[in-house]
């Protein structure tokens, strides 16, 4: 038990971290069904309202992608990154990871990490696809500013996640929580933006975290157009992410007692 | 390894009450003590799974609190209750496991250690359909990959079968062999006599006997609480029931 000589001596962060990688990577590709489901809901999205109607109810067509998108990131972020973590919790996942050389960062980053790629594949597929059916023609740079916000939408929608799992215990109540709070975004965005709710619920969905990411992916789509609503977005974003990043590390428990 | 004086509370509760324990290389060393005596909430402080109010646990002369990444590939470590990713097969793993102890082994060397602790046909497997002493050996053989020079198992053998139960007590017997410290929590006194050098008694916190479990029966076979308990020849089970009483516990 005291003679293995291909033991580093010192832990070693670059082998920690790519093996945490490679299991994480692993099982997002095990889990790909509920990707493929991120991808199809945005995808009926973007068919459902290719209309002139539709898509004029719904403030254009670049709003309609925007909000496609933001569908996407929000439940594979605030319902299966928390669901995936507080189950992990639960099963005491965590607990044997953490008797390891391997740090608690390296252990949430490489998930992270996983999920920033997967918000990625998501924005990617679904602006792909709302330029075709939409008929709109994107530039390279829109692209790369539609990837640039996608990470900062994903990278709230999973501090919102995180959050949860710190702020609730169970597995089961995460689940559900994280279900009626992704219906409730959605749903206030949708019809608050739309004008349907009046003018303080349309403020109130305006300034949501759904609302902040579809305006963003709606100004970068239309760069001409970028003013100081879009800059008011993209701070109120960057708060909602250090807000959320504050309560989900600071009130977040490796396991449940 | 050296605890010195480790204290743990939770609250105002007082787990652990300045327990000192030292464990020689070579030697199985068990942890014995009621429900909510305060092994779990030892073993956890030495793990640096808890941050103790007080006192120091030094693994081969690093202090787990100060270092605790250098001190965790010193440790091997089998949880009470082990699990692993759901969706990685066994082979995973292993990579994974032996990853993060800076261990590189080949396909082959895998394939040959799973071999040896008999689970060779099942690398493709999931964690959960493996038997409850597969799971077993699988995380003892996880918890030794890296050679640490200090094992800690939380009740290795408890839900386990008979023959499991003596194939295990056989690898930690091997590893003992080996030159390693192995420190084990049971509640199975007939374990404890089997497979320890030493032992402790704990409860409310507080070691209350520490040595070898035939030295203590011979220094607790004529306390009259110990005596009260025996049927028969005095047992390690006797002087732990004379010791810690005999009132069930939480």
């Amino acid at each position: 038990m005291t003679s293995a000589p291909s033991v580093a001596a010192k832990p070693n962060t670059r082998l920690i971290f790519t093996a945490l990688l490679r299991a994480d990577f692993i099982v997002f590709l095990k889990n790909r069904r509920s990707l493929l489901l991120s991808i199809l809901l945005p995808y009926f999205i973007l068919v459902s309202t290719n209309s002139k109607k539709g898509t004029a109810g719904l403030g254009g067509s670049l709003f309609v992608i925007g909000l496609s998108i933001t569908y996407g990131i929000a439940s594979t972020s605030i319902m299966g990154y928390s669901l995936a973590v507080a189950r992990d919790r639960e099963r005491g996942v965590f607990q044997r990871l953490r008797v390891t050389p391997a740090s608690t960062w390296a252990i949430m980053g490489s998930r992270l990490i996983v999920q920033v790629v997967a918000n990625l594949i998501i924005a990617l597929v679904v602006v792909i696809l709302g330029g075709r059916v939409h008929h709109l023609s994107l530039s390279a740079g829109q692209y790369g500013l539609v990837l640039l916000v996608s990470i900062l939408g994903g990278a709230m929608f999973l501090c919102i996640g995180q959050a949860l799992v710190a702020l609730i215990k169970s597995s089961e109540t995460v689940n559900s929580t994280a279900r009626l709070l992704y219906i409730g975004l959605i749903l206030l965005a949708l019809l608050g933006q739309g004008g349907s709710l009046g003018d303080t619920w349309g403020t109130v969905a305006r300034w949501s975290p759904v609302g902040t990411v579809m305006t963003l992916f709606a100004g970068v789509l239309n760069l001409s157009a970028w003013n100081g609503r879009e800059v008011e977005s993209l701070l109120a974003a960057v708060g909602y992410v250090v807000v959320f990043a504050v309560v989900g590390i600071r009130w977040f428990q490796w396991e449940v007692r | 390894m050296d605890v010195r004086d480790l204290s743990v509370s939770y609250g105002t509760t007082k787990a652990v009450d300045k327990v000192s324990l030292h464990i020689n290389s070579g030697e199985i060393f068990g942890l014995l003590g009621p429900n909510g005596a305060g092994k779990t909430s030892t073993l956890s402080a030495i793990e640096g799974l808890l941050k103790p109010d007080s006192g120091t646990v030094l693994v081969d002369g690093v202090d787990v609190q100060r270092h605790p990444a250098q001190a965790m590939s010193k440790m091997g470590v089998q949880l009470q209750a082990t699990s692993f990713q759901a969706q990685l097969r066994i082979k995973q793993i292993v990579q994974l496991y032996a990853g993060l102890y800076g261990v590189q082994l080949s396909d082959r060397q895998i394939t040959e250690g799973l071999n040896a602790i008999g689970l060779g046909h099942e690398t493709l497997k999931l964690f959960k359909q493996l038997s409850g002493g597969q799971q077993q050996r699988l995380s003892l053989f996880i918890a030794v990959i890296h050679d640490p020079v200090l094992l800690l198992l939380d009740e290795p053998t408890s839900g386990l079968d008979p023959q499991s139960r003596r194939q295990l007590w056989s690898g930690i017997e091997h590893l003992r062999d080996q030159g390693g410290s192995i420190l084990l929590t049971t509640h199975s006194m007939e374990e404890a006599q089997a497979v320890c050098d030493r032992v402790a008694i704990i409860d409310h916190g507080k070691v209350l006997a520490t040595d070898a479990p035939d030295k203590l029966i011979e220094q607790h076979k004529d306390d009259p609480l110990v005596r009260q308990a025996a049927r028969g020849a005095v047992t390690l089970e006797d002087v732990f029931i004379g010791l810690t009483g005999s009132e069930i516990r939480d």
